[in-house]
């Protein structure tokens, strides 16, 4: 993108030099540069689909939006309500199967 | 909040700007999202569209370093400054909006590559932009390449017409009488006793000599309910048929016109058999003045030996919709089904969209068809890699059951579906001529369904005939089919929007068609089975009538378990819409 006279300023270079990056941060962009990060993100809109869970999501929106009125809801109402609702509902067999291929990575990106 | 008054542009709905996007077009004109194009990444598995500087980057906010995983992150399109926005939480986003008003409230999700309008707190729509993310899409194989996805001429014969609702009708004493004057009354005794027995209409059909593929196909279709009803209302008379194919024979009897023919008609035999039918005699039928007529309009398949099912199902309907173009002397295009009752009824449109990897370049035709014909998976068992992940982790406990039948490998017919619709790659041996490159170039297919017909008959290619290696086999494989199957997903509409993203653009002169917004729902009300060998087998129909299975396997028909019918090996199945819309007529009625 263009630089804008606008921008706001860097953040400082020495200012985030004194923060450790956690192991939260080391993993995801090592995730991220090897592209497995992509490839777990398709794998579980795939699930997601194949369950049913995306279908459940979006007839509570269009009941959400049906309730609110289609003029009064935004994408942020959207987000607020459903997001309690998504994470609970997400089958265990989902979450398992998605660590497990977190867990094989980590111990091949170690090595 | 954003105005979201729609307004049609082309038959289209459009979300108009809300002030702020609006104002940002005017300022920064037609350009205005053209540094967003650069950063523009397609990532492949997804194709999904993402915003980045550099391809490896890793947004954070500009604030407070959050990174994506746990907030969205917003790009500012005057600015470029990243932020986050987690409502209620803390939204940077906001603040920098705010602060740096006016100018800054439009910014786009870097992970979505979607428009957000800070000042109203909601998603907004730009169709320039929408369009530079389709062109990235498309083009995300090679090259970059220039805009111009093109515009397709619209299916012929689609005229929208009204609907109107529908008015049910019973008849007034006058008319009363004139329906008992002119017919008689079926057996009422035989109604009587039917209450304890099979259901109206069901008798079975004398084999005149392997003749199980025409006797099962016809008794589908003598149960297809649009088609039982076009013929039971007498919509075709087979007396005043002859009649006007009588007074026809002598106009063109000087031309030496094959006068024979002239009387051979598929729809008055049709007529014949399901007056037959349906008129309580339950001694088995023979069809034997069909099979002559057919004879005489597919001479090559006159014959005692065993047929293809199928392949009579397609020449039958061909021969109703011959004669009736042979009697208005003008030929009537399928599409729309306005030609015969045959197309009326199985005829609907398939779209295929051919696009050109090099530039983008998208070719759009349309056919009509009056079935489905569906490719078994090659190998037993869903993709692999669903095996491979079940075995990574010990997870004992119950299976997730909805997606069992991937897992263990069944093919469904949804699955066989889905392998239709699916974007193919037409390979080197294969290349498409580009309109836009003026060379064959390699492309990508894919097949949609534009219009739904009344019924659908999907067929199983389970006979393979190999010319090189000069053999046929059989696929005997299962294959599980629903009861109930929405069509939705594989409507163009719904391939389209899978292929874009929730993208406002229009899709090449794609009117709405209302007729799919309505209803894609089906529900299956026939099965013609084939058990046994190629050259040796036997085909046998299983009917479903107010919720009961029964068999029909030529002369005899049984009552069935709804599990017999599960299990059988489909080879047609035949699927009708579940609600059905009237249009309003053309004609003028007599007051």
């Amino acid at each position: 993108m263009r630089k804008s006279v606008n921008r706001p300023p860097t953040p400082d270079a020495g200012e985030n030099q004194e923060k450790e990056p956690s192991v939260r941060e080391i993993v995801n962009i090592k995730l991220i540069e090897s592209g497995e990060k992509e490839r777990l993100m398709e794998l579980l809109r795939e699930r997601l689909i194949e369950c049913g869970w995306k279908d459940e999501m979006k007839a509570l929106c269009r009941a959400f939006v049906k309730k609110k009125g289609r003029n009064n809801v935004t994408v942020d109402d959207l987000i607020h309500v459903i997001t309690p609702k998504g994470r609970a509902s997400i089958p265990d067999s989902i979450k398992a199967e998605l660590l497990q291929r977190i867990r094989t990575f980590l111990v091949s990106a170690a090595l | 909040m954003s105005s979201k008054i729609n307004h049609p542009i082309n038959g289209q709905i459009f979300p108009q700007p809300c002030p702020h996007l609006a104002e940002f077009r005017s300022r920064n004109g037609a350009k205005a999202f053209r540094a967003l194009q650069d950063c523009l990444r397609v990532k492949p598995p997804s194709g999904r569209a993402a915003i980045r500087r550099d391809p490896d980057e890793v947004p954070r906010c500009a604030e407070c370093g959050d990174s994506a995983g746990r907030t969205r992150l917003y790009a500012c399109v005057r600015c470029a400054g990243v932020h986050c926005h987690a409502p209620p939480g803390p939204s940077h986003t906001a603040v920098h909006a705010d602060s740096m008003a006016p100018g800054h409230e439009i910014a786009v999700d870097v992970d979505r590559a979607e428009l957000f309008c800070c000042a109203c707190r909601d998603q907004v729509y730009d169709r320039d932009f929408d369009a530079a993310v389709v062109l990235a899409q498309t083009a995300a194989s090679t090259l970059h390449a220039p805009s111009s996805i093109a515009r397709s001429p619209h299916p012929e014969n689609l005229r929208k017409r009204r609907r109107v609702d529908y008015r049910p009708w019973m008849p007034d004493p006058r008319e009363r009488v004139l329906m008992g004057s002119c017919s008689s009354p079926l057996n009422a005794a035989v109604s009587v006793s039917r209450s304890n027995d099979l259901p109206w209409g069901l008798r079975g059909l004398n084999n005149l000599g392997n003749t199980c593929f025409m006797n099962s196909v016809l008794q589908a279709l003598l149960h297809t309910p649009p088609l039982r009803n076009y013929f039971l209302s007498d919509r075709h008379n087979r007396y005043f048929c002859q009649k006007k194919s009588g007074a026809s024979n002598d106009a063109t009897r000087r031309n030496g016109a094959n006068n024979a023919d002239a009387r051979i008609c598929l729809a008055c035999d049709m007529d014949a058999m399901f007056s037959a039918v349906f008129s309580g005699d339950r001694i088995p039928y023979s069809p034997a003045k069909f099979l002559y007529s057919w004879w005489q309009h597919a001479a090559n398949l006159a014959s005692y030996e065993q047929q293809d099912a199928h392949e009579f199902f397609i020449s039958m309907l061909d021969g109703i919709h011959e004669k009736v173009e042979k009697d208005r002397r003008k030929p009537q295009s399928q599409g729309n089904g306005d030609c015969c009752i045959a197309h009326r009824v199985f005829s609907g449109i398939l779209r295929s969209d051919v696009m050109c990897m090099a530039c983008g370049f998208t070719s759009t035709t349309y056919d009509p068809c009056v079935d489905i014909s569906l490719d078994l998976e090659p190998n037993q068992g869903g993709s692999a890699k669903v095996a491979s992940t079940k075995s990574n982790y010990s997870f004992n406990g119950e299976a997730d059951f909805m997606n069992s039948s991937q897992s263990s490998g069944i093919s469904t017919l949804m699955g066989c579906l889905d392998r239709f619709t699916r974007p193919e790659r037409l390979g080197s041996d294969q290349k498409f001529f580009c309109q836009q490159c003026q060379v064959r170039q390699e492309s990508l297919k894919q097949m949609s369904i534009r219009k739904l017909p009344l019924v659908s008959c999907f067929h199983i290619k389970r006979f393979e005939h190999s010319s090189v290696r000069k053999m046929s086999r059989k696929v005997d494989r299962y294959l599980q089919f629903p009861f109930s199957l929405d069509m939705a997903p594989y409507l163009s509409s719904s391939i389209l929007r899978s292929r874009f993203g929730n993208r406002i653009f229009p899709f090449d002169g794609d009117e709405p068609d209302t007729s799919n917004e309505l209803s894609s729902e089906f529900e299956l009300f026939a099965v013609v089975t084939h058990t046994g060998k190629l050259d040796a087998g036997h085909y046998v129909t299983y009917l479903r009538l107010s919720n009961n299975w029964y068999k029909c396997d030529d002369a005899w028909i049984t009552e069935v378990n709804e599990s017999t019918v599960r299990a059988a090996q489909g080879y047609m199945m035949f699927y009708v819409q579940k609600v059905l819309y009237y249009k309003a007529s053309e004609k003028q009625v007599a007051a």
